[in-house]
């Protein structure tokens, strides 16, 4: 019996990974599969939204020219533009507010600490859209839901709430030794200094993660923008032109553009998250030794 | 420190105060002859893209010619028929003057209250230019709530080479010579078959207490056709485009879709393509007609725009026989004005008359009662229990009875 046990140990182990990886290349094929449906559809030739082979049978660029050029009516590139501003815009100011709200909370001890942390844990319970309305409202009595305003209406709806999504910066944060910043202040930095220039170099990973949820929340709601751009379509960001190229109207002769698009939208996210991944590791690696 | 914030603070407030006023500062003032106005007006895009002829800048310019008692500033703004009603009910205030809307949402702009009611010589006219149903899917408790510009209903494209002229008359003669599609599970199509033998809904499709009458013999012997229908080989469900592709490969050679597809279709067939009001089924032995959904598309006035006059004068221009020629010249969109369907060169437009046929001879007006909302989920749900076999002739009886009970509740 223990022979036997011991003869097979190895073989055991192949079976097992085995095992393992076939089920693992399973998995990761049925999650990519709808990505490369896409990226196929995108070069589909054939027109329409529906079509019985599953591979296209020609390929063509032609949807990814059209998006650019075919302008009159569904303006993809401007929209493109619009969303890239007002992501970026939105992207700098809430990564501040959600790092500088966490370090407050992390670092300092005022009466109303307790209190704020209490209250942001339960408004962030809600969704946001349920202020939607009101939210609307308010920016129309500011005078911000026509013309050029719209995309500052826009930036500060994605960036305003910013500050109560602390908790995973503050959690990472409070990992940091407070040591650190006692022997800044024993060297004369200001509390600006010491978040500046030791707690924020040190947080790197927290950086990047925040970077790039504040990227990508506005770069793909659809809701608030649909609400406060209604008719001006010159505001429009991506996620309301693909929806409208499904439409009844236009989804036989956009569909295979929307697959194009939905390619194209996914292109400024990688490429953040390639240019911000390395910080991902090298974060805390040999910093913090106290 | 303290002193600066609060400096901040006032600066801020008094910004934001400035930017409130700025928003409502109008430019109205009236000087004799010529009154300043500002029309806001929102249309699909497709009326605004040089692609295809700006048909809204050039209506409203050759209406500001016509006018020149006002000097109209215009704002255009993209909206489609189908949510424009819905935008506007949003926040009627900072909405445009004119619009274009679907009539099936005729009730959500009531129930905003911002939908201007049209009378006088403003009604009149409206009423001269126009077949009554159409007006009276403009009409609601007595009044009329927009200027009609096109028909909105649903009919037959075919390949002439495979159906002849006889053929299309009935579906089933139809099924015996090619392959026909259908949309089996969108419940806006669907209806056509119970309403063709005889099923009501809310009466004439006004009366919201008279409820739907989708039960008993009638409607159960319909349920039974449908499952027959269901099992014909050459009969396909068109769902998610895919009556289209069986079109484009060759597979299917008949479908039901709108004027909005007709482009696409005359790519695909060419001179083959066919259009037609809707054929007859047999039921039983004997011929039934099939009924459509119809609607019309017309241009509302905002309730609380400032300009009343200027705004129902430019939406009585943009329905007018002049503006839907240049709107049939440029973008196909099918006329309803009764002037120019008359005339010989539109006349002639097999789509036009395939259109106005449908909505005179083979459809119901879609009712816009609020109770129709209850009525979608459980025809669709009709379909797709045939489509998947849950229904069957067995029964059929007790499903179709279960689909009207659905129809008449609230589902509270």
């Amino acid at each position: 019996m223990e022979d036997v046990k011991y003869g097979s140990a190895k073989r055991r182990r192949m079976i097992n990974d085995t095992i393992v990886h076939v089920s693992l290349a399973i998995l990761a094929f049925i999650w990519v599969f709808p990505i490369i449906w896409v990226v196929l559809t995108s070069f589909r030739a054939e027109k329409g939204s529906y079509v019985s082979t599953f591979l296209p049978q020609n390929y063509t660029i032609d949807n990814y020219v059209r998006l650019f050029t075919d302008t009159t009516i569904l303006n993809f590139p401007k929209m493109f533009g619009n969303t890239l501003f007002i992501a970026i815009c939105s992207c700098i100011l809430s990564t501040f507010y959600v790092l500088a709200t966490a370090y407050c909370l992390s670092r300092l001890r005022f009466k109303l600490r307790k209190p704020y942390m209490n209250m942001a844990m339960v408004l962030g319970l809600f969704p946001g859209f349920m202020s939607m309305v009101a939210v609307y409202f308010i920016l129309k009595a500011l005078g911000l839901s026509e013309g050029g305003l719209i995309r500052l209406a826009l930036i500060l709806c994605y960036s305003g709430g910013a500050g109560l999504g602390f908790q995973i910066a503050k959690g990472f944060f409070d990992t940091i030794p407070v040591a650190i910043d006692e022997a800044a202040l024993i060297d004369g930095c200001t509390r600006w200094q010491i978040f500046w220039k030791i707690s924020l170099p040190l947080s790197k990973p927290m950086v990047v993660y925040t970077v790039l949820t504040a990227f990508i929340g506005p770069w793909v709601d659809f809701i608030f923008a649909k609400v406060i751009c209604r008719a001006n379509a010159d505001y429009y960001t991506v996620a309301i032109g693909l929806w409208r190229m499904l439409e009844k109207e236009y989804i036989d002769s956009w569909y295979t553009c929307f697959a194009a698009g939905a390619v194209l939208i996914s292109i400024p996210i990688a490429i953040l998250f390639m240019f911000l991944q390395r910080y991902y590791v090298d974060g805390m690696s040999g910093a913090v030794k106290g | 420190m303290k002193k600066k914030f609060l400096v901040l603070m006032t600066l801020l407030m008094s910004l934001c105060l400035i930017g409130g006023c700025g928003s409502q500062g109008q430019s109205a003032s009236g000087n004799g002859e010529t009154e300043d106005i500002r029309l806001m007006v929102w249309a699909p895009s497709e009326d605004q893209s040089k692609d295809s002829g700006e048909w809204l800048r050039k209506c409203c310019e050759a209406f500001a010619k016509e006018h020149p008692e006002y000097n109209i500033h215009f704002v255009y703004g993209v909206a489609d028929e189908a949510t424009a009603a819905t935008t506007v009910a949003q926040d009627p205030e900072s909405s445009a003057d004119v619009f274009m809307y679907a009539n099936d949402n005729l009730t959500v702009l009531k129930d905003a209250k911002a939908a201007a009611k049209f009378g006088g010589i403003y009604e009149q006219e409206v009423i001269d230019t126009n077949s009554e149903t159409i007006v009276n899917s403009l009409r609601s408790d007595g009044y009329l709530y927009g200027v009609p510009f096109t028909t909105n209903t649903w009919y037959m494209f075919y390949d002439k080479s495979v159906f002849s002229e006889e053929d299309i008359k009935n579906l089933d003669t139809m099924l015996e010579r090619g392959v026909v599609s259908f949309p089996f599970t969108n419940s806006w199509y669907l209806p056509a078959f119970y309403v063709g033998n005889g099923c009501t809904l809310f009466e004439d499709g006004t009366v919201e207490e008279a409820g739907v009458d989708f039960a008993g013999e009638k409607a159960d012997d319909v349920t039974n056709y449908l499952i027959d229908l269901m099992a014909n080989p050459n009969f396909v469900v068109d769902a998610d485009g895919s009556g289209m592709a069986g079109l484009r490969d060759g597979s299917v050679n008949a479908i039901f879709t709108g004027s909005w597809d007709a482009a696409s279709i005359k790519e695909i067939l060419g001179d083959n393509m066919g259009v037609a009001s809707l054929p007859c089924y047999t039921l039983n032995g004997e011929e039934k007609q099939m009924y459509a959904y119809a609607g019309s598309k017309a241009i509302g006035v905002n309730a609380t725009s400032d300009n009343m006059v200027a705004s129902i004068q430019l939406a009585i221009y943009l329905g007018s026989a002049e503006a839907q020629r240049l709107h049939y010249e440029l973008r196909n969109v099918v006329p309803c004005n009764t002037e120019l369907l008359n005339d010989e060169s539109i006349a002639g437009d097999m789509l036009v008359t395939a259109q106005n046929d449908t909505f005179n001879n083979t459809s119901i007006l879609q009712p816009f009662v609020s109770a129709m909302s209850n009525c979608w989920t459980p025809v669709e749900n009709m379909g797709k229990g045939i489509r998947n076999k849950s229904v069957t002739h067995k029964n059929a009886k007790e499903q179709t009875q279960a689909m009207n009970d659905a129809m008449n509740s609230n589902g509270l």
